[in-house]
């Protein structure tokens, strides 16, 4: 059953916040390789779900896995280094850092960060941080940002910024992302950006993806599967289309959606 | 010409306090009110060792830098729990603490209040021989600041000061940073205080008070935060701007006061017109 | 020989001081979130005012009283005025009020010195009277002060609970935001927490001029047990944790000052350690 590419399970997760019940029993998987997106109505627990998984919360029933091993004990900081990156919905972005510094702090084990190698003689370090930049640089291209990159990101406007903490994520290198609302609140001619690369994370780099997401066309767009979470629960999953078709999804949750 | 030789050796003392100080105030965001406590621990620890044990002046420093780290660190972690105003107001009260601890533990002549009797190496021993090696000190700690803050481990700081949450997310630990930095910052002060006791040939508890760690809060705010240009512009200028009022010729009783109350002064001024200060990049934040 | 019950006895009288400066700091911190170092400025004032009333002006105990507990809560709100919300208005933050409250302090303070050139300033000229009661001599300005603290607690609890203004002061503490949108006028309560804190840290003050002086760093020794008196009892609950951390640390002071001179400031330092790695948000947080 577990394997080295089984990728993000989640089984019979439960919280709640004093006596309010979030969820009650969730289980997903986000495989590698694909987009899996997350939808549901406010409140249903798709950031503390994010938060659970980064060990940010602790669920009190419910264990997550990666690649077959457990990762309830392994602490925020070090989320990572095992494999899972994450975004904010509220973006949390480093405001008097540049554009390119904020990718830049993202990229793991570099030496300059390290007292014992910043004053040991030798370039190496120097080096380092070149290769670093030129790879922020790239990755800051890929989304057409690289004009701005030595801009303080704090002076970016907001689509901009998600954009910025999208990379930051994608430059920490984890097999595993989950993206908490990557296209909300962003300006229209942006969000093909986002969907782009989303795409060629999971295409080229087989990342595995969750995508928590309110906007239905990018999760129609690039979503391989989708599980949709309302009243505690997980009331569909599957497949983008059948989930998206489902009568079922449609009256309780999409439809509320288009009518509004 | 010595006075003069005497307080080019002083600014040297202040400008490493300040590259100190805005390395936790400035670059890490974290509210360093009681940078005079190792300044106190750095003066006293090369000072003892000098006396009683008879260390070369120049290895009592370097020890002093190391003890100094150490003491800072162990002052540090307690604190860590807290945080914002409670953090500064917990470091604001090691000025008591150590000035007790001081006052009470510390060696002193028989008959004096304080330590004095060291023995100079002939490259601190004279005011002209101990202002060029001052400066040589001095030079040396403004390029490694600026090795420290330029790259990537000044901009894991300054992360840590913006978003530590954010951080933790990107795999990196916050903590991990805030003690290294007040580590180098207390050794930093700590070697400060070597040079400052060499300078002054003389030192008790009266020296290291909260008023010392205001005077540096003051320095680094009008210079700017996280700058080691504001750091040693803040020090240089204000200890240039205070040793001109005495000559006014104002009675000593008043001269005390009236640069307290400028300082009070200029503290208002800052956060009402210039936040960020000669040259900082960031302001106090909240 | 002075016994144990006695230094608790003095104990107390040491936290009837605090509790009236913790209490106003505590308020306006919980409040405002300001930080307010320049509380110790409004005590100092409120005593050096009183002072020179009686002493040197000749009047009556209690019209100089009155007089300094007014100017002190005069003072408080002009620093309010003509710093907290000019910084803040300017863009700076909680952290800039702050500084610039150290600021405020500093000034008042470098004044004060130059007109009192450090000495210590007592306006009483005759000795304090004293009741025994067993081994245990009390001065009645001792409990003179704790009947203060008494009634202006219980004025207080009155107040928070059973007035519209003391509702809006309580919902400040708990979501400033959710204030303004229920309509109530911040601006307005936050003059009244201004004077009201104030004219308490001017009561300690006046008694502390009549009892045993002030000195220019008064002020700032005083604040700092305040303020440490805040964070023991938890800024949470303004009146309990202010009381409980005021008592607990005048008896400590008491006791150490009695066994430890040297090392009063020290143990109150030590007591919020300790207490912070215990609890690190206050006893009633």
């Amino acid at each position: 059953m577990t394997s080295k590419s089984d990728g993000l399970r989640l089984e019979n997760l439960a919280m709640h916040f004093g006596g309010v019940h979030v969820f009650e029993d969730v289980s997903m998987r986000i495989p590698p390789g694909q987009v899996t997106a997350c939808i549901g109505p406010n409140g249903a627990g798709k950031t503390t779900l994010i938060n659970i998984i980064c060990g940010v919360l602790a669920a009190p029933k419910g264990r997550v896995f990666l690649d077959g091993e457990p990762l309830d004990s392994t602490p925020p900081h070090q989320m990572v280094q095992r494999g899972v990156g994450r975004t904010f919905q509220d973006v949390r972005i480093f405001p008097s850092l540049t554009a390119i510094e904020n990718v830049l702090i993202a990229i793991p084990d570099q030496q300059g960060e390290r007292l014992r190698h910043l004053f040991r003689p030798g370039r190496s370090v120097g080096a380092e941080e070149r290769r670093n930049r030129d790879k922020a640089n790239a990755l800051l291209a890929t989304v057409a940002m690289d004009d701005v990159a030595d801009r303080p990101a704090g002076e970016l406007p907001f689509g901009q910024q998600k954009l910025v903490s999208l990379l930051r994520a994608v430059a920490t290198g984890a097999r595993i992302l989950l993206l908490d609302e990557s296209a909300a609140g962003v300006e229209i001619e942006l969000i093909p950006r986002i969907t782009a690369l989303v795409r060629r994370l999971v295409a080229e780099e087989s990342r595995g993806v969750l995508l928590v997401e309110h906007n239905i066309d990018v999760v129609r767009e690039i979503a391989d599967h989708v599980v949709v979470l309302q009243g505690g629960g997980v009331i569909a999953s599957g497949p983008c289309d059948s989930v998206l078709n489902d009568e079922r999804v449609i009256k309780e949750y999409l439809g509320r959606i288009y009518n509004a | 010409m010595d006075h003069i030789f005497f307080l080019g050796t002083l600014m040297c003392v202040w400008v490493m306090v300040c590259l100190a100080a805005n390395f936790v105030i400035g670059y890490t965001g974290m509210m360093a009110m009681g940078q005079a406590v190792y300044l106190g621990v750095g003066a006293y620890a090369s000072a003892t060792l000098n006396i009683y044990l008879g260390v070369n002046y120049f290895a009592a420093m370097a020890l002093a830098a190391v003890v100094t780290g150490a003491v800072a660190v162990l002052t540090l972690l307690p604190l860590l729990r807290l945080s914002g105003f409670y953090f500064a107001l917990a470091t604001l009260g090691l000025n008591f603490v150590f000035f007790d601890l001081f006052h009470n533990l510390g060696p002193r002549v028989e008959g004096s209040e304080g330590l004095y009797g060291l023995e100079l190496p002939a490259a601190l021993g004279s005011p002209h021989a101990q202002i060029v090696t001052g400066l040589l000190i001095t030079i040396a700690c403004v390029l490694a600041a600026n090795r420290l803050v330029g790259g990537a481990f000044g901009r894991a700081l300054r992360a840590t000061r913006d978003r530590p949450d954010a951080l933790i997310a990107l795999g990196k630990n916050p903590v991990h940073y805030q003690i290294v930095i007040w580590g180098v910052s207390g050794a930093l002060t700590g070697l400060a205080g070597a040079l400052y006791a060499a300078t002054l040939f003389y030192i008790d508890p009266t020296l290291f008070t909260l008023n010392a760690s205001i005077l540096v809060l003051v320095y680094v705010g009008v210079g700017g935060l996280a700058s080691n240009a504001g750091s040693v512009l803040g020090a240089v200028l204000l200890i240039a701007f205070t040793e001109s009022f005495r000559y006014l010729g104002l009675p000593s009783v008043l001269a005390g006061p009236i640069q307290q109350g400028l300082y009070g002064a200029l503290l208002v001024g800052l956060m009402l017109f210039r936040r960020q200060g000669l040259v900082g990049n960031h302001d106090f934040q909240e | 020989m002075m016994s144990a019950l006695q230094v608790l006895a003095i104990g107390f009288g040491l936290a009837g001081y605090y509790a009236l400066v913790a209490v106003g700091f505590a308020l306006i911190f919980a409040t405002l979130r300001i930080f307010h170092i320049a509380h110790g400025t409004v005590f100092l004032m409120a005593g050096y005012v009183f002072f020179f009333l009686y002493r040197v002006g000749g009047l009556d105990v209690v019209s100089s009283g009155v007089l300094s507990v007014i100017v002190a809560a005069l003072t408080g709100l002009a620093i309010d005025k003509a710093v907290y919300l000019p910084v803040m208005r300017r863009g700076g933050g909680l952290f800039s009020v702050f500084i610039a409250s150290l600021g405020v302090a500093l000034i008042f303070e470098a004044v004060f010195l130059v007109f009192t050139k450090g000495i210590v300033t007592v306006a009483r000229t005759t000795a304090l009277g004293i009741v025994s009661v067993g081994p245990v001599a009390f001065r009645l300005l001792d409990i003179f002060i704790l009947g203060v603290v008494i009634v202006v607690y219980g004025l207080l609890y009155l107040w928070l609970h059973c007035t519209r203004r003391g509702l809006e002061v309580r919902g400040l503490t708990d979501n400033r935001a959710l204030a303004a949108v229920v309509g109530m006028n911040v601006d307005q309560t936050r003059n009244v927490i201004f004077l009201l804190a104030s004219a308490l840290a001017g009561i300690a003050g006046v008694l502390t001029a009549y009892d045993t002086g002030l000195a220019p760093d008064t002020g700032s020794r005083t604040l700092f047990i305040a303020v440490v008196a805040v964070i023991l009892g938890g800024v949470q609950n303004i009146l309990l944790g202010s009381i409980v951390g005021s008592v607990s640390l005048g008896i400590l002071t008491a006791y150490a000052g009695f066994f430890f001179p040297e090392w009063v400031t020290f143990s109150v330092f030590a007591m919020m350690i300790i207490l912070i790695l215990i609890r690190p948000r206050g006893l009633f947080g």
